[in-house]
């Protein structure tokens, strides 16, 4: 009898914390984001449970929802509160939530892996998170590219709040210009932007494919490469 | 019943009190684009058909500020444009005036009789509504190129509150109502155009969206332009070197009583782009040019590589630290490099063009009068050694470079120096020839992601008053100094000659230059400010120091002869729906102690704007103290005539409010009292009352009207002065839009009588080409009868 008054209790409990938990997200009917561009092959699915489908422009992400990228492709992610555009580069998965607190809105962005750029506007009393298996970047109104594969998070404009998942789980704050690296043992170390990593914000920032047709005796020759044009 | 009761409120308004209008000989209406804090505001003033005009100068001042800053217009046609930049306008108004040149000398301002018996006007500046941050595009940006096939139009109300009605919303695209295409997501709204393939044609489209309450009142509306291209046409225009220009041409005759003018302008504007070169072309020729009159024509080119390299050549209008150079037109060539760490801002050119005098008569030697235009003259040539004059203009150069540290971003540290020089070979018969050179430093510090910003400047000018005499001799110094025992104006001889060796090498150096004693720090120009933006708050506190003596040929309108400070607070309040201001300034004059006595100048602002979320109108109250008082007395005998002592209150409130009866209407009324008390000797207290309403209704989808009632009175013991001026017109498109057609009527009665009438059409013959006619008359009852038709052209690629 103890016992099913306990299991009760708790589960009232449970059930209240998820209710609450529940009323401070985004409406159901909401997304949490929208793509605004495809590049070649882009899945979605709405919970990890769903399957994944081919996702076209305009599309919804909900609440969890998860982007998958293929090979040179990309997924340009626009937040429907309007602080933010966040480019999914090849190869990567973006899971996505958002919690509304009156008029603010808290974002989190979990880069299960891969390569996501981002530029997020000033944030005033809001949170934008971008989460991955090692570590968590706490952004107010910046540019940079959070490197799950690397553990790395290049800072390219403002200011950076770091922090390690594992091992020393070791704090820090990133400041334009530089780039941070979460070791295993989860140390950060912070160093001035390497040339590659330059290299590497400006390729995250191109959109837009070109192909160059070389007919040559041998055949057709496909050169494709990346415009610094910018969407 | 609630609007019911808000239009009554404002007909027993109009009807109770008095109104305002503003009267002018040369002006005909002043336009004002939209006032929204820290965007830049283009102001556009067209004139009663008057001759003689030379240039417009505006001047205008932020809420808390005393000092009016002054700018000349551009002149084009019948018009003068000013665009007052995006970083000086500040909530909760500004106020401006016009001051109008004429060739015979003349000036007059707009309103008249400023600063004497006129008024400056206010324009009131809306502070970014929290309502623009609630409703959202999220897609497209403005003036983005989109193919067919990739528009997604996105509107995000994620961040509005409970009271708008998302369901409601309407979406127009080049006004065609295409709500019904949308998917409602929540708070989100979505179009695609590929789910409607074939609906939308390339072309410039215009994007509007209205929002709605519950109660089904227009909550906000948001528009944005973009232009949607084929793939073809977006592939060209990323590849390809991209141009787009206007040009316009305009003939229109102007009749001022009896005289008939026939006016001639054309220009053309070309704007192009290559890869991250950009390239700007513009020419304005107009039937005014004469010789014998400053440059009405215009041209300029410019080219610009990303951020860091600018050059324009022709009619350019530099920025440098506005204590020494900033937005006068100089005819030449200017040019910047940014690399951030280090830049370098040049210009060299023209600022004045010469202009001949002529000979009105001679003299020999013997008859010759005294005269500020009694000049010696070739008496080889013309036969006597003097004559009286019309003083002509100099050639007047100018060079100013500005080399700076750091981006400007957080921080930036500038130094400047400019020299002007009158070409006194120029012209033959002037006055006096002059020459100046200005030093200058400036710093900007901002932290904090600008919630600290610190900004200082201060100059250092020379002036020669005279340079046509040259250089002083060692034999004019030796004279000087046997009269001044041993001393040369003021100063001992040797160090004299030291001070010309040093100076001479950057400016003529004779005894009509000042100041020759830099401790009295009369030439001395700095100001510094302080600004903090935190708990809601933004508190800004400067410090200005100008002496009697500081002239930059860069910068004629700055004021000088003033020292104090100014501190302001505004506090947004109530989610940025309620804005308090308060602001006060100290300033004193007689710096050097060149005049009588010293006048203390003390500035009280306050100011409650309140922009609702709710149905009910937008309210600004204010009030403002300002006192002149001097350190003389009237028993004061002797220097009686100079004792002032005044104190001006001000009350003001103005209202706004949008609201449907039956179709959607836009209203607005102020009303402001001025008591100024005068306790001085001169007794000369006045009092002012100026009230106005305006209506503006969109009746249908092509055809709106706008009615204006404005009232104004004047008092004071010796004389009343009141009139009453309504306008009220009306704008209708018609044949698929391509005929625009308004008319505005606007008489005024009482002690000031006009009739005006304003008839504009204007037709889109082809795509790109327009073809415009306007017709105005004026009729000042006793005094002048006026007006012009004229015909425009303007052809867009």
């Amino acid at each position: 009898m103890k016992n099913l008054i306990k299991i009760t209790v708790f589960a009232t409990f449970l059930l209240s914390v998820v209710a609450l938990s529940a009323s401070n997200f985004l409406d159901d009917e909401t997304p949490i984001a929208i793509v605004k561009k495809v590049i070649r092959q882009v899945q979605l699915r709405e919970t990890q449970e769903s399957d994944w489908t081919a996702v076209k422009e305009g599309e919804q992400l909900m609440q969890g929802g998860e982007v998958r990228t293929g090979t040179k492709a990309l997924a340009l992610v626009l937040l429907t509160d309007g602080s933010g555009l966040l480019r999914v580069r090849e190869n990567s998965i973006l899971r996505i939530y958002g919690e509304r607190e009156n008029q603010k809105v808290n974002k989190n962005a979990f880069i299960q892996e891969g390569k996501v750029g981002f530029e997020v506007n000033k944030q005033e009393d809001e949170q934008f998170k971008f989460t991955t298996p090692t570590m968590v970047a706490s952004i107010r109104g910046t540019q940079g590219v959070i490197d799950s594969d690397d553990n790395k998070v290049l800072c390219e404009e403002g200011i950076i709040e770091l922090a390690a998942l594992l091992g020393a789980k070791e704090a820090g704050v990133l400041t334009a210009g530089n780039t941070a690296q979460i070791t295993e043992e989860g140390k950060l170390v912070i160093y001035t932007m390497t040339d590659a990593e330059k290299q590497l914000l400006k390729q995250t920032k191109q959109i837009a494919p070109k192909k160059m047709i070389i007919e040559t005796d041998e055949g057709i020759l496909e050169i494709e490469y990346y415009s610094e044009d910018e969407e | 019943m609630f609007k019911f009761y808000m239009i009554v409120v404002f007909c027993i308004l109009i009807f109770a009190t008095s109104m305002k209008a503003q009267i002018s000989n040369s002006v005909s209406k002043v336009n004002i684009s939209d006032v929204i804090e820290n965007k830049p505001v283009k102001i556009s003033v067209s004139f009663i058909p008057v001759t003689g005009i030379t240039n417009v100068v505006l001047a205008y001042k932020m809420f808390d500020e005393t000092e009016f800053k002054q700018y000349d217009m551009e002149m084009m046609g019948d018009s003068a444009i000013y665009t007052i930049p995006a970083n000086m306008i500040r909530s909760p108004y500004f106020s401006y005036y016009l001051s109008i040149y004429f060739e015979n000398g003349n000036n007059e301002t707009y309103p008249l009789g400023i600063p004497e018996t006129g008024l400056p006007l206010e324009v009131m500046v809306k502070s970014v509504s929290a309502k623009e941050n609630e409703v959202l595009v999220l897609t497209p940006s403005s003036n983005d190129k989109i193919t067919t096939k990739d528009l997604l139009i996105s509107v995000s109300f994620v961040r509005a509150p409970d009271i708008v009605d998302v369901k409601a919303t309407q979406v127009f695209l080049n006004d065609e109502n295409i709500t019904e295409n949308f998917l409602f997501a929540g708070d989100l709204m979505l179009f695609n155009s590929n789910n409607f393939p074939g609906l939308i044609s390339t072309g410039t489209k215009s994007l509007r969206i209205e929002s709605y309450d519950n109660s089904g009142e227009l909550y906000i509306t948001k528009t944005m332009d973009f232009k949607v291209l084929s793939e073809a046409e977006l592939n060209a225009a990323k590849n390809q070197f991209n141009y787009k220009g206007t040009f316009e041409a305009e003939s229109r005759n102007q009749s001022y009583n009896d005289n008939n003018t026939w006016f001639n302008n054309s220009s053309l504007r070309l704007t192009g782009k290559y890869d991250q070169l950009k390239f700007g072309g513009y020419v304005y020729v107009t039937s005014e040019e004469q010789k014998d009159r400053q440059p009405r024509n215009r041209f300029s080119g410019s080219v610009d590589y990303k951020e860091w390299f600018s050059l324009k050549f022709g009619d350019t209008y530099p920025r440098l630290p506005n204590l020494i150079l900033n937005g006068r037109r100089v005819r030449g060539l200017e040019g910047s490099l940014n690399f951030g760490f280090f830049n370098i801002t040049t210009t060299l050119g023209q600022i004045k063009r010469n202009i001949e005098g002529k000979i009105i008569e001679t003299y020999d030697r013997d008859n010759a009068p005294l005269g500020s235009n009694i000049i010696e003259i070739d008496s080889t040539k013309y036969g006597n050694p003097y004559a009286m004059v019309t003083l002509g203009t100099f050639d007047r150069q100018i060079f100013a470079i500005r080399p700076s540290f750091g981006s400007g971003e957080n921080f930036q540290w500038g130094f400047s120096y400019l020299h002007s020089k009158d070409d006194t070979k120029s012209i033959e018969f002037g006055g006096r020839a002059q020459e100046n050179v200005v030093v200058g430093t400036d710093m900007n510090i901002n932290l904090d992601d600008r919630n600290i910003i610190f900004k200082s400047q201060a100059a250092v000018s020379l002036l020669n008053s005279n340079i046509s005499i040259g250089e002083i001799t060692q034999a004019q110094i030796d004279s000087l100094a046997i009269e001044g025992d041993g001393k040369v104006l003021g100063i001992d001889k040797d160090q004299f000659v030291s001070l010309k060796d040093i100076v001479s090498g950057f400016i003529t150096f004779n005894q009509n230059i000042g100041p020759l004693n830099p401790e009295k720090l009369s030439s001395l120009a700095t100001e510094s400010l302080l600004e903090l933006n935190y708990f809601d708050n933004k508190l800004r506190g400067s410090y200005i120091y100008r002496g009697n003596g500081y002239k930059s040929f860069g910068q004629d309108f700055i004021m000088t002869d003033r020292k104090g400070f100014n501190i302001s607070d505004r506090v947004n309040l109530i989610d940025n729906q309620l804005f308090v201001s308060l602001g006060y300034e100290s300033l004193q004059d007689n710096l050097q102690n060149t005049q009588v006595s010293t006048i203390t100048y003390n500035n009280l602002n306050t100011s409650v704007s309140y922009y609702p979320r709710f149905d009910f109108p937008a309210v600004t109250l204010s009030y403002r103290n300002r006192t002149r008082s001097n350190d003389l007395k009237p028993a004061d005998s002797l220097y009686s005539i100079y004792n002032i002592d005044d104190n001006t209150d001000t009350y003001m409130a103005k209202l706004s409010y949008d609201f449907t009866a039956g179709v959607k209407h836009n209203s607005n009324f102020s009303i402001s009292n001025i008591n100024y008390n005068d306790n001085s000797t001169s007794k000369l207290s006045q009092k002012f009352l100026t009230t106005s309403f305006g209506l503006s209704s969109w009746w249908m989808q092509n055809l709106s009207s706008y009615f204006g009632l404005t009232y104004y009175s004047s008092t004071s013991d010796a004389y009343e002065y009141t009139y009453t001026a309504l306008t009220f017109g009306s704008n209708y498109r018609m044949l698929q839009n391509k005929l625009n057609l308004s008319l505005n009527i606007s008489p005024s009665f009482g002690d000031f009588e006009k009739y005006g009438f304003d008839f504009l059409a204007s037709y889109l013959i082809i795509e790109n080409l327009t073809v415009s006619m306007q017709m105005r008359y004026f009729n000042l009852p006793g005094i002048s009868s006026n007006s012009v038709a004229g015909l425009r052209l303007r052809y867009s690629i």
